[in-house]
């Protein structure tokens, strides 16, 4: 098991400026921090093998150790104040669990709070779902138990109230749908000893004051110091507190709220008589693109929103008539609070760390080792400012991406995820750690512990996921971060001067984050972006950029960071929907395609009318993992618009059937050329791996209209990655090498292009494309109109015209 | 359906021959698939295996299909150079647990092993909808297709 984790405030950090780490120490009185720069993350003995290099700088050297935990699992809380000091109350709300009962082994078996102020030690009062999943309230040690289970993903509406003058507590239970066999739910009456008693403890929505004094740990916690428990996992709309027991009618009239402004006419409540005794009542469907909870009520007493729970969300009023929750705030009410959602740490710095000014632009980490063999890395990116660059190459790492794919569970939660790889999935280390500390977070390709789609990631927790040394289940070879340091590794032996810049500085300097650059690299699979991002590279390729797509499946899915951690940092949180089409591993509900950062339409940019096939010419195919093959040069290789990529590789030459993932250049995930989904008309196909693939690989759903056989490599023509060249605007150009295992094999045979024909590829493209100046301009006679069907990419009829 | 083979059988024979001749022609390979190496080690020239024994085919993707509760997987103790076998507990939170105290060397010999594993444990009929008892519900990512 992990005794050490890790992680930093920056991804990309400037040269000057300063960097902290948080480091979790369980067990080793002490541990080493030594700042390495990272080379190469594959420890394939096919390759040249793992290779850092220590950087000799201040901060190196033993801490003492120490543990840090992560609390995670969402909620809102309002700090204690007189207002939630109620003796007699009501509460009601709605709620849609989706998990109201639990396996007694289930990670967070137990009782959640839906609305409380309410501790084991200091007692107080709450309104629960019980173990059995059962409405339950709770005055104190008193538990007033409801007779029916509450139905998973379904609506219900509950309220209890509480008189203290008689003690007598009414708990209401109502389904928003009942079934024909459903028996009643009738309320449940009961007399309790003593009015709730009161204490310093916060109110509580979707959860409950687990302990108010929660020792050193707890610092990691919100608030600091008290450890929220009972962590509810569904959606909540319309919480309300009153300070009397209401009448049922009386709670019937206060479901409509408060509304803000109409004092003159009938005070804040739903009538004069009710805004008398109104304490909160929260309407979620304000400020979706923060972490506070609105009280429309008198008192103000707005929710802090901890851990980012997933907001947008339909609530029980949704009518099915408005899918975006702009044009109708009122039906999307809802919050849906998950046991595991993450948006911070929160851990102590354990040190700090000021870059040197003149420290070049790379990938560096801080490795942490301790006398016992525990290890793990912290990777960060030494970003030049805008205007400071120091190289004519630049590196994107796709860092959305990164956050994408952070701490991904399938191999451990997704029995399905091994007909994808068609083989038994492998677990790391990082894995199995990740498999028992769910606290950690999940990706975006996992499910919430409660089964629905996780749509949020923050960068702000340790995420095992980028690490060197870590081989994916996907391909049992390096995947994201250490499969991009293959690219570092072929530029470092081959003695290229680069820069690192992120998708996180891309997306918030724009082109001029790239305009200083003759060439902007990617890695092998950027497939998470936003939309600034894409901009950007637009307007960086039109302007004269050159850009090489180093991999495949890119410029996929629409993210979006969310605004409210802007305070943080830049990017700390990214939002990703998956809808209606693309790869999903799971799928968004209806009316919740919008996101709630910035109210984007997600999902595929491709059905935002932005394909894929428009970034660097080609996309995303077909995918497979379990084997990759090579590709052959076309005809249209020898087109003197492109022949010079190809110098000293011969017309027969199997390229790259040889690799560090897959056992081949071309494999996992695939791009072709297609006129009819946003290629140039003008691309040239170079090479393919046409008809090389196995039945593993399959046809992406987005590219067919219906199930039916014959989608598989051996069968389907799409099923292949083509290498295409096309020119762009202003002496620029794009080369796509279209295959995220492509890569791989540049760290074959040590990188050297004479021994390695993806290397002599690599290096023939990137060797002009990093020159100063407008690429040499195409043959007069390629100027000629071109249609987007007419275009072929097999005989390539522009070049077959031109006789070539 | 198609049944899984049993012990002493032709067929079971001729499936773990096949199996085994082509995952050891992957080792060295970053992935597998049982498919035939021409050159131990190369994936330039595959064939056999999954693409020419539809039986084969068809009992692998059915043991692929298994859900996640119980479901063997490889545990790589050691990187590059020590895996062992575990079985998914199916429950967010629990952690897969070692099946026995075999320490493969290899990680493909892994894969075979879990594939002599499974044929003995599946029974010929495995697969019918009795099988996937908890297949109804939506979004319960231990089912084979999310």
């Amino acid at each position: 098991m992990m005794r050490l984790t890790g992680y930093a405030d920056k991804f990309s950090v400037h040269p000057g400026d300063k960097i902290k780490f948080y480091v979790n120490c369980d067990g080793p009185a002490k541990y080493k921090a030594e700042i390495v720069k990272m080379i190469n993350g594959d420890t394939n003995p096919r390759g040249p093998g793992f290779i850092e290099k220590p950087i000799s700088v201040s901060v190196n050297g033993e801490y003492t150790g120490r543990k840090q935990v992560i609390h995670s699992g969402s909620y809102g809380y309002v700090a204690d104040n007189p207002s939630l000091r109620v003796k007699s109350f009501t509460i009601q709300v709605w709620v849609w669990p989706t998990t109201p009962k639990t396996h007694p082994k289930y990670w967070k078996h137990g009782a959640q709070g839906l609305v409380t102020k309410w501790s084991p030690a200091e007692g107080g009062y709450g309104l629960f779902i019980n173990e059995e999943g059962k409405p339950e309230l709770r005055i104190n040690g008193t538990k007033i138990t409801g007779s029916a289970p509450l139905r998973d993903h379904a609506w219900h509406f509950l309220a209890a109230t509480y008189d203290a003058a008689t003690g007598e507590a009414i708990l209401y239970h109502e389904p928003q749908i009942t079934y024909a066999l459903d028996p009643e739910v009738p309320p449940v009456v009961a007399k309790v000893p003593s009015p709730p008693s009161t204490s310093g403890i916060p109110l509580v929505i979707a959860g409950y004051t687990g302990s108010s004094n929660g020792g050193v740990l707890a610092n990691s916690s919100v608030p600091k110091g008290m450890v929220i428990a009972g962590h509810y996992n569904g959606k909540i709309d319309s919480p309300r507190l009153c300070d009397r027991a209401l009448s049922r009618l009386d709670i019937e009239t206060m479901k409509l709220g408060c509304q803000t402004g109409m004092d003159e006419r009938r005070g804040s409540g739903p009538t004069p008589r009710l805004s008398e005794c109104v304490v909160g009542a929260w309407d979620f469907s304000v400020g979706i693109n923060t972490i506070v909870g609105t009280d429309k009520g008198p008192y103000l007493n707005n929710a802090a929103i901890v851990n980012c729970p997933t907001r947008a969300m339909t609530g029980y009023n949704w009518s099915g008539h408005n899918f975006d929750w702009k044009h109708a705030p009122a039906e999307y009410g809802a919050i849906h609070f998950h046991d595991d959602d993450i948006d911070d740490a929160r851990w102590d710095a354990d040190f700090q760390w000021e870059v040197p000014a003149d420290l070049k632009s790379a990938c560096y980490a801080a490795k942490l080792t301790t006398a016992d063999g525990d290890e793990d890395y912290i990777p960060f990116f030494v970003v030049p400012k805008v205007g400071q660059e120091t190289a004519k190459i630049a590196v994107m790492m796709p860092t959305i991406s990164y956050m994408a794919y952070a701490n991904e569970h399938l191999a451990n939660n997704a029995g399905g995820a091994e007909l994808l790889v068609y083989r038994v999935p492998i677990m790391q280390h990082q894995n199995m750690f990740l498999s028992e500390h769910r606290e950690y977070g999940g990706s975006i390709y996992d499910t919430h512990t409660d089964g629905s789609g996780l749509c949020l990631s923050s960068r702000l927790r340790p995420i095992l996921s980028i690490r060197p040394k870590y081989d994916h289940f996907l391909m049992q070879a390096p995947w994201q971060y250490p499969a991009d340091l293959h690219l570092i590794y072929w530029l470092e032996v081959n003695g290229y001067n680069y820069d690192v810049i992120t998708d996180e500085d891309t997306n918030y300097d724009g082109v001029a984050r790239l305009k200083g650059y003759n060439v902007v690299i990617t890695g092998s699979h950027p497939e998470h972006n936003s939309g600034p991002q894409l901009d950007a590279l637009h307007n960086y390729t039109q302007q004269g950029g050159r850009l090489m797509y180093m991999g495949a499946d890119g410029w996929y899915w629409v993210h979006s960071y969310h605004p409210a951690y802007d305070h943080l940092g830049r990017g700390i949180v990214t939002e990703m929907r998956r809808c209606e089409s693309g790869i999903r591993t799971w799928r968004a509900d209806p009316g919740e395609y919008y996101h709630q950062s910035t109210g984007e339409l997600g999902g595929m940019w491709r059905y935002r009318g932005r394909y894929l096939h428009t970034v660097a010419g080609t996309g995303m195919s077909s995918e497979g993992f379990d084997i990759s093959s090579y590709y052959t040069r076309t005809p249209e290789s020898n087109d003197p618009r492109v022949a010079w990529a190809f110098d000293g590789i011969g017309q027969d030459e199997m390229l790259g059937n040889f690799g560090l993932v897959g056992g081949g250049a071309a494999g996992t995930e695939l791009d072709i050329v297609d006129t009819m989904l946003g290629s140039p008309p003008h691309t040239l196909v170079v090479a393919t791996s046409a008809g090389h693939h196995t039945e593993g690989y399959l046809l992406v759903m987005e590219d067919f209209g219906f199930n039916q056989q014959g989608l598989d490599g051996t069968q389907h023509p799409r099923v292949r990655s083509d290498i295409a060249y096309h020119e762009t605007p202003n002496g620029g150009g794009c080369f796509a090498f279209s295959s995220i295992a492509f890569c791989g094999s540049l760290p074959w045979n040590n990188g050297d292009p004479a021994k390695n024909n993806i290397s002599r590829l690599v290096k023939n493209v990137l060797d002009r494309f990093m020159k100063d100046g407008p690429l040499p301009p195409p043959p007069k006679d390629a100027y000629i109109h071109r249609g987007r069907a007419e275009y072929d990419p097999a005989g390539n009829k522009v070049s077959t015209a031109r006789g070539i | 359906m198609i049944s899984i083979p049993k012990k002493g059988t032709p067929e079971y024979d001729r499936l773990v021959k096949e199996h085994e001749e082509c995952i050891r022609s992957m080792k060295g390979v970053a992935g597998c698939s049982i498919l035939k190496c021409a050159t131990p080690g190369d994936t330039t020239v595959v064939t056999g295996g999954i693409h020419e024994d539809f039986l084969l085919n068809r009992v692998l993707l059915r043991m692929r299909a298994l859900p996640a509760k119980g479901k063997l997987v490889v545990i790589c103790t050691k990187v590059e150079k020590e895996w062992r076998i575990g079985r998914l507990a199916g429950i967010r939170g629990v952690p897969p647990e070692f099946v026995d105290s075999r320490v493969f060397t290899d990680e493909q010999e892994v894969q075979h092993a879990i594939f002599l594993m499974r044929l003995d444990e599946m029974a010929a009929h495995d697969g019918m909808p009795e099988h996937f008892h908890e297949g109804w519900k939506r979004r319960d990512d231990n089912w084979t297709a999310t």
